[in-house]
């Protein structure tokens, strides 16, 4: 057990250097000078001198090698510089946004597995039936409607015909709690519902499988009672693939919350990205990327031993 | 079950074959055809400039000119949805295409190669996934700038690492299959096989990631050009548009509305198609479970005989019929069976796979599969208190008082039947927790008592193991100690030997005889189609062919003077010296040709009539009833054994 968490932890630790080499390769790889580039997409050109003073702010002219070094031990100690617009340290508007992006995931993950895996459960034991049915066909549609147009249309909807909740923004928790609360309302359930319909199947469908098991005829034939036989020999071992889901979209959330974020203003990681990107704030995106990505991996290497504590055939 | 097992054809290879559309296809089809086709060949018959502005009529309603109205400068909203269309599918399409194909040589060329360049694509692929895909995309659009190029190749790379994993595995199975080792060994070249041989045997996969694929592009696609880092403008795209139409929401709801609608039905069809594609690529079906929540609804109009039961009878099955539906007709899969088992005494079940023995025992337990009934007949069994149960006319919960008390039941795959996530201790434990009020250390001393009593060394340390440390005749030995912790008045067997090695099974075998002779012990009723097996147990054989008994009588009898043929060809085919047992594990007649007829394709007559080496003309007129030979015990349902046919 022990060597086997060691051994995971240890891959998790080279994945994770993996993608720091190359986020830091991808400026190196891609043709034309990072600073010229920089430069040229304010729309004037740039002059020489402007050029090289950015080169060495970026610290562009020292050599390859250095600046590799520097920027992973850098990344060790969590200091990612500072911004190219305004020179703020990137670190500290990390650790200031990063809580609010994974408080929405949070609330939109609990909704969506409070719903979707009660549903699913139900779906796949009464197989054909008409909640069955209901299921599909909301999952059908949800999947189908990108989560930026569901976060639109909620805002069309509730805020700006019904009037119940606002439109976007955020509010300090500790300053204005019920504020903070009615605003992350529709963020939250736009989330969860982009996210129903992959948790929704994969129980579904998980379930049924595990129904077929013979171990549940075994225990049915011992005499158990269906709710036992239900929780013990079918949901227990329907866990995992579902589990393995969560882990997964918990990864990929911490990517596309970035439209929803940007729909209901709401000032996570996402915005502080996206504008990052339209600035060409190279350093920044670096640094949000690599956070993200040890975040994704982490999440992973957390959903691994729950899979080898979940299942005792689980071994390396 | 030996009844699906025989229902489900072999056909789930999934090669691509079309020869026509399959009727569940259609419909998504032509949907996607009309999405692909329509922002293509519409424009260009409306004659709308999409980006000819007219300020003086911005928002302006939908009229006969402009059909959807006007946006926010003025410009005609039809035009404008269709060619946003254009740019978003173009994108999808042929980002789609490139990852389709980097990803599935790469897959290829690591499954086939296998060594470093597999490692090398799996790895690949790792790494790649190990960016939330949307993230991957901005940082590639900080290094390129935005634009449509950016895009085709910001989503190639994001989709490639799917198509390699899945060409990886898929590619990894095909290629242990015999015609790709037969290629190889006829020595056709590596590019041949890979091409050749192995991608059209996995095209099924790679179109469904492929229709998947699209669709993620799709969405992935708008939602950059929503966060203005997509499709630039003035070109139209769909994403652009809602951004567009967002400062507008108050005055222009409609404007919002159109472009949201055009993305959800685009993706709606492409969904749709994948999963149908998926559906008959990849045919699965319905799993044909145990129903666990489905109300039983009683089908035997209850004829509520008084239950009473011979004084040494645990179990008798009268005229018992089990039925199931196939569009709408319904199909006798039992017809007419009649069997009884006596206080410690074993009656054997005899007959190959689909001969309903299995589902006859599955009756017994109230544990048919989903759609199969008993639709008339009796069974009764013996109570722990000495009563007679009519089982037919139990409810859900009167079944579940039953199981495992009154009538236990072992299963063919120890392998299966025990759940892997459990220790095998606490699932033998379970059911006594259940039906009794122990406390747990009492439980936990039984079962380890029971353990003992079925011959596991060390029971002690077997307890706490999880069923994969322990082998299959452990596994088998845990099944039947589960069995017995309730000391029930019947044990049901169904084939309990037949997946376990030879030696293994003479000791499974051993112990049940043990068992026989033991005080207190419970009735068997033993399911084989191992003749060889049931001489050693058996106190009474009931043969069944086609889901009725055609002979039966006392083991003694029916082993030394069988009068069915079909008896006397399982006969034969019982293995002579005890090392060849391993013959017998294949479930097939080696002495006589054919298969038994399915459920639904049973002939008139005499069902065994086909394989029959005997058969005359009146076997396929008539069929015979089980009537009684050579004394009131033997039975037996053939017009040779009862003189009709001479």
């Amino acid at each position: 057990m022990a060597r086997s968490v060691i051994s995971r932890l240890a891959s998790a630790l080279t994945m994770l250097f993996v993608v720091a080499t190359l986020v830091f390769a991808i400026q190196v790889v891609i043709p034309g000078d990072p600073a010229e580039l920089l430069l040229s997409s304010a729309g004037s050109t740039p002059t020489r001198e402007n050029i090289e003073a950015l080169r060495v702010e970026m610290g562009l002219d020292r050599p390859l090698a250095q600046q590799y070094a520097e920027f992973l031990w850098g990344a060790v100690r969590l200091d990612f510089g500072s911004s190219l617009i305004d020179n703020s340290s990137i670190g500290q508007t990390i650790a200031a946004r990063l809580p609010r992006t994974l408080e929405l995931i949070a609330v939109a993950m609990t909704i969506a597995v409070a719903v979707a895996v009660p549903f699913g459960t139900q779906a796949a034991l009464r197989v054909g039936g008409r909640l069955d049915t209901a299921g599909s066909g909301v999952s059908a549609i949800f999947a189908a409607v990108p989560v930026f147009v569901i976060g639109t249309l909620l805002i069309l909807l509730f805020a700006q015909t019904l009037k119940l909740t606002p439109a976007g923004g955020y509010a300090d928790f500790v300053t204005a709690p019920m504020q903070h609360l009615t605003n992350l309302i529709l963020p939250a359930v736009t989330v969860a519902m982009s996210i129903f319909p992959i948790i929704f199947r994969m129980t579904r469908s998980s379930v049924l499988d595990s129904l077929s098991n013979e171990w549940v005829r075994t225990a049915l034939a011992k005499g158990l009672p269906r709710r036992a036989v239900v929780r013990r020999h079918v949901l227990r071992n329907a866990l995992g693939p579902v589990v393995t889901v969560i882990g997964l979209q918990l990864g990929i959330l911490l990517g596309s919350t970035v439209l929803v974020e940007f729909v209901f203003n709401w000032p996570g990681l996402s915005g502080y990205l996206v504008t990052a990107v339209e600035q060409r704030d190279y350093p920044t995106v670096r640094a949000i990327i690599l956070v993200v990505a040890a975040l994704f991996i982490f999440i992973n290497l957390l959903i691994e031993l729950l899979q080898m504590k979940l299942d005792p055939r689980v071994q390396l | 079950m030996t009844m699906t097992s025989a229902s489900v054809s072999p056909a789930s290879s999934s090669r691509l074959q079309l020869p026509r559309i399959h009727p569940r296809l259609r419909l998504p089809l032509i949907l996607v055809a009309v999405v692909l086709v329509a922002p293509f060949a519409v424009p260009p018959l409306l004659g709308i400039d999409p980006n000819a502005m007219s300020v003086m009529e911005r928002f302006a309603g939908p009229s006969l000119n402009h059909p959807l109205g006007l946006d926010e400068f003025g410009r005609d909203r039809l035009a404008r949805v269709l060619i946003g269309a254009q740019a978003s599918l173009r994108v999808a399409v042929i980002s789609a295409l490139i990852s389709c194909t980097i990803g599935s040589l790469i897959g290829l060329f690591g499954a086939y190669f296998r060594g470093f360049a597999g490692f090398l694509s799996t790895k690949t692929a790792d790494v790649v996934l190990c960016f939330p895909p949307i993230l991957l995309a901005l940082l590639v659009v900080t290094l390129m700038g935005p634009g449509t190029k950016t895009l085709i190749w910001v989503l190639s790379i994001i989709y490639f690492p799917a198509f390699a994993r899945i060409v990886y595995l898929e590619a990894s199975r095909v290629s242990q299959l015999d015609y790709v080792i037969a290629a190889e060994a006829l020595g056709a070249r590596p590019r041949r096989v890979m091409f050749r041989t192995i991608l059209p045997n996995i095209s099924g996969p790679i179109i469904v990631q492929f229709s998947l694929t699209t669709a993620a592009a799709i969405i992935t696609e708008s939602g950059l050009s929503y966060l203005g880092l997509g499709v630039v403008p003035p070109d139209p795209s769909w994403g652009q548009m809602i951004r567009g139409a967002r400062a507008y929401m108050e005055q222009d709801p409609l404007g919002i509305v159109i472009p949201c609608v055009a993305i959800s039905l685009t993706i709606y069809g492409v969904n749709l198609l994948t999963d149908r594609l998926r559906d008959v690529l990849d045919p699965k079906g319905l799993s044909g479970g145990i129903p666990i929540l489905s109300p039983r609804r009683r089908k035997t109009p209850a004829a509520t005989v008084p239950a009473t039961l011979e004084a040494d009878t645990v179990l008798r099955i009268d005229n018992l019929d089990v039925t199931t539906n196939r569009n709408g007709v319904a199909i006798k899969l039992i017809e007419d069976v009649n069997l009884r088992v006596r206080r410690g005494r074993c009656t054997a079940l005899v007959g190959e796979s689909g001969s309903g023995k299995s589902l006859t025992a599955s009756s017994v337990m109230g544990l048919l599969p989903r759609g199969v009934t008993v639709t008339s007949g009796d069974i009764m069994l013996r109570g722990q208190h000495g009563q007679a149960i009519q089982v037919t006319t139990l409810s859900g919960e009167g079944l579940e008082a039953i199981r495992g008390r009154d009538a236990a039941m072992i299963f063919q795959e120890p392998m299966t039947a025990l759940n892997p996530v459990y220790k095998v201790g606490d699932q033998l434990i379970e059911a006594a927790k259940v039906h009794r009020p122990v406390s747990a250390n009492q439980a936990r001393d039984e079962g380890i008592a029971f353990l003992k009593r079925v011959g596991v060394n060390d029971p002690e340390r077997r307890f706490d193991s999880f069923p994969h440390m322990l082998s299959g005749g452990l596994r088998q030995r845990v099944m039947i100690a589960m069995a017995l912790s309730m000391e029930p008045g019947l044990l049901l067997a169904d084939e309990p030997t037949t997946a376990l090695d030879v030696t293994v099974q003479a000791e499974i075998i051993d112990l049940l005889i043990a068992l026989k002779a033991s005080a207190g012990a419970p009735g068997i009723l033993f399911i084989s189609h191992d003749l060889g097996v049931v001489a050693q147990l058996a106190d009474e054989i009931a043969v069944m062919y086609a889901g009725r008994v055609v002979e039966q009588g006392p083991a003694a009898t029916v082993l030394g003077n069988a009068r069915h043929p079909y008896t006397r060809a399982l006969l034969q085919s019982m293995p002579a010296a005890h090392e060849e047992l391993h013959a017998s594990r294949s479930d097939t007649l080696p002495s006589i040709g054919g298969t038994p007829p399915l459920p639904h394709e049973r002939p008139a007559g005499c069902a065994f009539r086909d394989r029959c080496p005997h058969a005359v003309p009146v076997c396929a007129d008539e069929r015979p009833d089980l009537t009684a030979v050579d004394g009131p015990a033997h039975l037996a349902a053939c017009h040779l054994a009862t003189g009709r046919a001479a």
